[in-house]
């Protein structure tokens, strides 16, 4: 099993910690939408504004941290754009979110163009990265596992930490108490004075925030560059994960820890000489899986209850005949 | 937090009227919904408002909780008048309302929804600790009976009412108005609500709950207001009226709640339901191995709380739902197995539950709608083409025939009165020779002229030997109608009470699942 050894070891789960912060991030912030009853398809929008403008903040002004901003900057207005379309104007969001999805992706190339008069990628140009952040201590604490806590950039370790502060937030605060409200039962919401639009812009934005920090991950993260369609599909698979854990954090870090650890194994079979086309599959063939495992839960008490009432046919009566309308 | 209320009213002021209302006109266009009504109600009393449907009840609660604005008219709350913009208004002035409708959130416990919008709070977060504490002191105080810590989707509409009652307490009201609080409750949770009225009024408080229950308004209020299409018909103390008196002035005239008249004329089983069960819409058995017959000339009856597996009944037995298994016999055929149409032409008319989803097209002609459902048969229609002249004459008869109150034919029967849409639904279902009537909440929604009205209409198609089940919630009709009354808790039926001794307390206890306790412990979902 040297193969398996080489396979599975401390870089591989540090690899999967690091593929999944930038989906993890942006489906945290689906998840204030989720809760608040916004269907937010516009994710993927949001994250590649937010890694276009992460790349032209940190040209513009040398410093990483000042694309971080001006990426999350750009994925709020398009959070703002998405907000005032929604909640004020009640437009359908899955138009919405795709408009601005299609908005993004058009015009993050156009401004490419008009800026750095190329298409594909921008790659150097002064572009700063995020500095990769060594914990002091990590080595001694752990010794040859230290990678998994140490050496990560910023925003990798923003995304785990953002799990449970949403916890605390949905429990323990009164916003996230508000939004889950807005979300599930409006009209209670509006009986109690509590404003439904506001919840709603609010949560939206927080939507952007994050988005936009997970776009700023991609594009200065671990390689600094910007390409054409960089999200791609993050947002998308954050939106599956969103709809089969509801928004809840912890079921969306464990969807998100799935996906990404089949993202970096499917990077390190790569390296094995594996067919890349079909090794690049396997991220997604583990999501269809797992979306088919969770819809397969609610059968077995379906089953249950059926053998319930045909032991009552059977030992009941034997002349009546079933029906034959089992809706199996 | 519950005395923190500014305009909290024992401390100001010591007129005697919690609320007077006076010349409370409100129009919905041309339509005048309540007109020039003076209400004085005292502190510490219970005052019931009653009235047909579209008396005007809700409207005038709507407008003294502030979610409506008077036309003309003006308010005083403790003798100071005030102008309520909006419920915070009325809130603050120590008003409270429970909406028919109830606006709880499922996945939040009973404490979170009790102290939402205005959350206990400590270091900035939310201390569940002590709201649960809060709810179970207010909860015990009252005879309030919940589990502050359970969530909320859980548990039964009784006791979600309950919640709403305490949401109110806890935002220091100190009257408090009901919008037909009953109808969603047993018996018995009724009693038990009234229960907690009077420890209400006993700490001084003031309740004001609408109704069109005669027996609870009988029973529990000090005082009542009767309303009848807009207009104020009196206020009277409780104890000089009796019922004859309180329904003469709801309608304006006479009407009989007593048991209808009858003569035994049971013939053959024209229905035979056998072992039948059905799911509802989540997979989960709703229907419970139901058992029962109804013979040609006998009015069968349903009793039950809304949900308890009737709708699935009257579903399956009109071929809307599949059965899980057990069968149905129409006049010794299997209905389990066939279409709606098939049972249809076997000889089933069905008056649904709910008219505007599965009665009535709403946007077509009253015509059209009774033609539904016969549109293929002559004289109706030859080769394929309608006879419109011929539909229209006999929709005309109809008319006429159930006292269908329409400008003509050719009215959408979107402009027609409740009562009046459901007496086209009887009209097209009564008319087209079905030996076996599945009739689903007739009077749901109707005033008691057309209730009467409809109720003769069913007795008359028992006496001219029709097979009828009859699926209602509202227990004097069904003890004015019924042969046999059977009650259904839980998807099981609990047992079966003759229509003459039809005795509300041991239907309320069946209603309630005490009949059998064995089946008890399934209540729980």
């Amino acid at each position: 099993m040297e193969i398996l050894d080489k396979l599975i070891n401390v870089a591989l789960i540090a690899a999967t910690l690091r593929t999944t912060a930038p989906i993890l991030l942006v489906a945290l912030g689906g998840s204030f939408t989720t809760k608040a009853g916004i269907f937010n398809i516009g994710l993927e929008g949001q994250m590649l504004v937010g890694a276009f403008f992460a790349v032209l903040g940190s040209i513009g002004t040398g410093s990483a941290f000042a694309g971080v901003a001006c990426g999350v900057a750009a994925a709020l207005v398009f959070a703002l754009v998405f907000a005032i379309l929604v909640v004020s104007f009640k437009a359908n969001e899955v138009v919405v979110g795709l408009a601005l999805n299609i908005l993004a992706g058009g015009m993050t190339i156009s401004l490419m163009k008009a800026i750095f008069g190329t298409r594909g990628s921008i790659v150097g140009h002064g572009i700063v990265g995020l500095p990769k952040v060594q914990l002091p201590g990590a080595r001694d604490l752990l010794g040859s596992w230290a990678p998994l806590i140490s050496g990560f950039t910023p925003l990798v370790y923003v995304a785990f930490i953002a799990v449970p502060l949403l916890v605390l937030c949905y429990n323990r605060t009164r916003l996230g108490l508000y939004i889950r409200v807005v979300g599930e039962k409006p009209e209670a919401a509006e009986a109690l004075g509590i404003s439904i639009t506001r919840v709603r812009y609010t949560a939206s934005l927080l939507c952007g925030l994050l988005a936009g920090l997970a776009g700023a991950h991609l594009s200065l993260g671990y390689i600094t560059m910007f390409t054409e369609n960089m999200s791609s599909g993050r947002g998308f698979m954050a939106v599956a994960i969103l709809i089969f854990s509801n928004g809840d954090p912890l079921k969306v870090l464990a969807g998100c820890l799935l996906f990404g650890f089949a993202d970096a194994f499917s990077l390190r079979l790569q390296t094995f000489g594996y067919p890349s086309y079909l090794v690049l599959t396997v991220p997604y063939v583990v999501a269809l899986i797992a979306l088919f495992a969770l819809s397969y839960r609610a059968r077995p008490r379906v089953i249950a209850e059926t053998l319930e009432s045909m032991r009552k046919l059977l030992s009941v009566d034997k002349s009546a005949e079933p029906g034959g309308k089992n809706p199996q | 937090m519950l005395s923190n209320t500014p305009g909290s009213p024992t401390l100001h002021s010591t007129a005697a009227m919690a609320v007077e209302l006076t010349g409370i006109t409100k129009r919905f266009g041309a339509f005048v919904a309540n007109d020039g009504i003076d209400l004085a109600v005292r502190r510490g009393e219970i005052h019931a408002i009653i009235g047909e449907n579209g008396a005007g009840k809700t409207t005038l609660m709507n407008i003294l909780f502030g979610l409506l604005q008077p036309d003309e008219g003006s308010i005083r709350l403790n003798g100071e008048e005030i102008v309520i913009a909006d419920p915070s208004v009325a809130i603050k002035a120590g008003l409270g309302m429970v909406h028919q409708h109830f606006k709880l959130v499922p996945s939040l416990s009973v404490a979170d929804n009790v102290f939402l919008g205005m959350e206990i709070r400590r270091h900035g977060l939310i201390d569940h600790a002590a709201q649960v504490a809060r709810t179970r002191e207010l909860s015990k105080r009252f005879g309030l009976q919940v589990d502050p810590t359970e969530r909320v989707g859980l548990l039964s509409v009784g006791i979600e009412q309950r919640i709403e009652i305490l949401k109110v307490l806890v935002r220091g009201a100190r009257t408090i108005i009901l919008d037909e609080p009953t109808a969603v409750l047993t018996p018995q949770e009724s009693r038990e609500l009234f229960q907690t009225l009077r420890s209400f009024v006993a700490e001084g408080m003031t309740v004001i709950f609408i109704s069109h229950h005669l027996e609870e308004v009988m029973d529990v209020s000090d005082t009542v207001t009767v309303l009848r299409n807009g207009r104020k018909v009196a206020t009277r103390p409780t104890a000089e009226l009796s019922k004859d008196e309180l329904v003469r002035m709801m309608v304006g005239r006479e009407v009989s709640f007593d048991r209808r008249p009858r003569a035994s004329l049971h013939g053959d089983v024209v229905l035979e339901v056998k072992d039948l069960w059905a799911r509802d819409d989540r997979l989960l058995p709703a229907l419970r191995d139901a058992s029962f017959t109804v013979r040609s000339g006998e009015v069968v009856g349903i009793a039950g709380v809304a949900g308890n597996g009737q709708t699935e009944l009257a579903e399956v037995l009109s071929g809307l739902r599949p059965a899980s298994h057990g069968v149905a016999w129409l006049k010794g055929q299997n209905l389990t197995a066939l279409s709606p149409a098939t049972i249809r032409e076997a000889g089933l008319a069905h008056v649904p539950g709910d008219r505007m989803v599965r009665g009535v097209d709403r946007n077509a002609s009253i015509s059209a709608n009774i033609l539904m459902g016969r549109q293929h048969r002559a004289p109706w229609s030859r080769g394929g083409v309608l006879n419109w002249s011929a539909i229209g004459k006999n929709a005309e008869t109809l008319i006429k025939d159930f006292d269908i109150r329409a400008r003509g034919s050719g009215d959408a029967v979107k402009r027609l009165s409740g009562g009046n849409i459901q007496k086209v639904v009887l009209a097209r279902e009564f008319t087209n020779g079905a030996d076996f009537l599945l009739i689903d909440q007739p009077t749901r929604g109707v005033d008691i002229g057309a209730q009467e009205a409809i109720h003769d209409e069913i007795m008359r198609q028992r006496a001219a030997g029709r097979a009828i089940l009859l699926i209602s919630v509202q227990l004097d009709e069904l003890a004015a109608l019924a042969d046999r009354i059977l009650v259904m808790f839980n998807g099981r039926i609990m047992g079966e009470v003759a229509g003459d001794d039809a005795d509300e307390e041991r239907i309320g206890m069946m209603m309630a699942g005490v009949a059998a306790p064995e089946f008890a412990t399934e209540t729980a979902r």
